[in-house]
């Protein structure tokens, strides 16, 4: 195998070239958002991202990424260029005093999903979904109801066509094995377990 | 109950955990992108956590303890089948490996969710959520390489083939099969291989790849019967090492 070194790899330069070519791109996927319900009835909250080639894998990597631990009942993905973002605003201002009520009216309706950020690093959260024309409509159309309420300091967007969701049967893959403390480090508690053997061979 | 039959089929199927678990965790820090890497990883978790638990099972039986069952027997102690201890390869051959094996634990243990011994006919049914995703991961990565590119589809249609024989072991049959069916504790061998058999045809047959004739294939049997190929013994001791240094130790 060739050593995947910079280091090594640099040894077998021969000469230098000055003509141009073009960058090369990142050998990378794409990136998509994974937003999770840590319990039924809970609000979905966003809780990172993938890389992967589409969305059926953006799913598949999501779960063991973001629900190996904690308990989940359902999760989601989409493509990151989907998510329709606001700037972010501070204090007791809330970004839906700078959503304009004015909005193209051309197109057709179709269902959108909002979602909030109530403090800043933490996560976005789902609210609702609104019926409208784009993403813009659909904030101008969410916006009396949050305008007087708890500051919003970022808004995002997501046509629900563009989300992948968690089928119902699906939803059998975060039944596990309860006695899973093996997976969780505090279950060995080696500082525990280093000072006692400190402790011993110390005296 | 027939306890000799019982104990031949939880040796054989916590076994084949163990060593697919262990198999899959080496590739933890070297999987082809990190989502995966950890994917992977946390699937060979799982699979570890079921030996335990069927190690656990038989240790109620009377057997030693899991650890000890786990760590201190030698390769020809092992009843898991030899496609779960071949090597990694590249990673299409352990995503083969993954697809055919998990395919057939997932009818296994659907299978069990019957079983008229209760506390492995529970085990199956808690288990059948992990295992629905280990196949659902599976069936994504075959259906999208298996129909890729040429060289993804190529590279996965040869370590089909190179697999094949091994995973037709998965179902070499017990000297106990008419025993295990007679009281209702598993359906047996045969009837797991035919449901496999059509469940793989069914995902292999939305990708470019070509399932051989399989009645013309020899299976590779032998690892039921503690035969095992040149790979197991080192796998085995490299998995006890850390034990076997102190066998006493609390962790």
């Amino acid at each position: 195998m060739e050593s995947l070194d910079p280091r090594v790899n640099r040894l077998d330069l021969k000469g230098f070239q000055g003509n141009l070519t073009r960058k090369a791109p990142l050998d990378q996927f794409g990136t998509f958002e994974v937003f999770i319900q840590m319990k039924e009835g809970k609000p979905y909250q966003h809780e990172g991202i993938v890389h992967a080639p589409n969305e059926e894998m953006a799913f598949i990597f999501a779960k063991e990424q973001f629900s190996r631990r904690s308990t989940c009942s359902g999760l989601f993905v989409v493509e990151t260029r989907n998510v329709f973002v606001t700037d972010f605003t501070e204090g007791e201002d809330t970004i839906y005093n700078y959503i304009s009520d004015e909005f193209p009216k051309e197109g057709d309706k179709e269902e959108y999903e909002f979602f909030h950020l109530m403090k800043r690093g933490k996560q976005h959260q789902h609210v609702g979904s609104v019926e409208a024309r784009t993403p813009q409509e659909a904030l101008a159309l969410a916006k009396p109801a949050f305008i007087n309420e708890k500051p919003v300091f970022n808004a995002w967007v997501v046509k629900t066509s563009d989300i992948l969701f968690t089928s119902e049967e699906d939803k059998h893959i975060w039944d596990t094995l309860p006695e899973k403390k093996f997976r969780d480090a505090s279950d060995y508690k080696a500082s525990d377990k280093i000072k006692a053997f400190k402790e011993r061979n110390a005296g | 109950m027939n306890e000799t039959a019982l104990k031949e089929l939880l040796y054989k199927m916590a076994d084949d955990q163990l060593i697919i678990g262990h198999r899959n965790s080496e590739w933890t820090g070297m999987g082809p992108l990190l989502e995966e890497d950890i994917a992977f990883s946390s699937m060979a978790q799982d699979k570890v956590g079921q030996s335990h638990a069927l190690y656990q099972m038989l240790h109620s039986l009377g057997e030693s303890e899991p650890d000890t069952v786990a760590f201190t027997r030698n390769a020809e102690q092992f009843h898991n089948c030899t496609l779960t201890e071949l090597p990694n390869g590249e990673y299409d051959f352990s995503l083969i490996r993954h697809f055919l094996f998990d395919t057939a634990e997932a009818i296994r243990f659907e299978l069990l969710t019957e079983s008229s011994y209760a506390p492995l006919a529970q085990l199956a049914k808690k288990i059948q959520g992990e295992i629905r995703y280990h196949t659902m991961h599976a069936n994504a990565w075959i259906k999208q390489l298996g129909s890729a590119t040429e060289e993804s589809v190529n590279r996965l249609q040869t370590s089909l083939e190179k697999a094949l024989p091994y995973a037709l072991g998965i179902f070499e049959p017990s000297p106990y099969e008419q025993e295990l069916i007679a009281e209702g504790i598993f359906a047996g061998e045969e009837v797991l291989k035919e449901k496999w058999i059509s469940r793989i045809t069914e995902i292999l047959s939305q990708t470019s790849l070509q399932l051989p004739d399989l009645s013309t294939l020899k299976p590779e049997f032998g690892g039921r019967t503690g035969q095992h190929t040149e790979h197991l013994q080192p796998l085995v001791e490299e998995m006890s090492e850390v034990f076997r240094i102190d066998p006493g130790a609390e962790w």
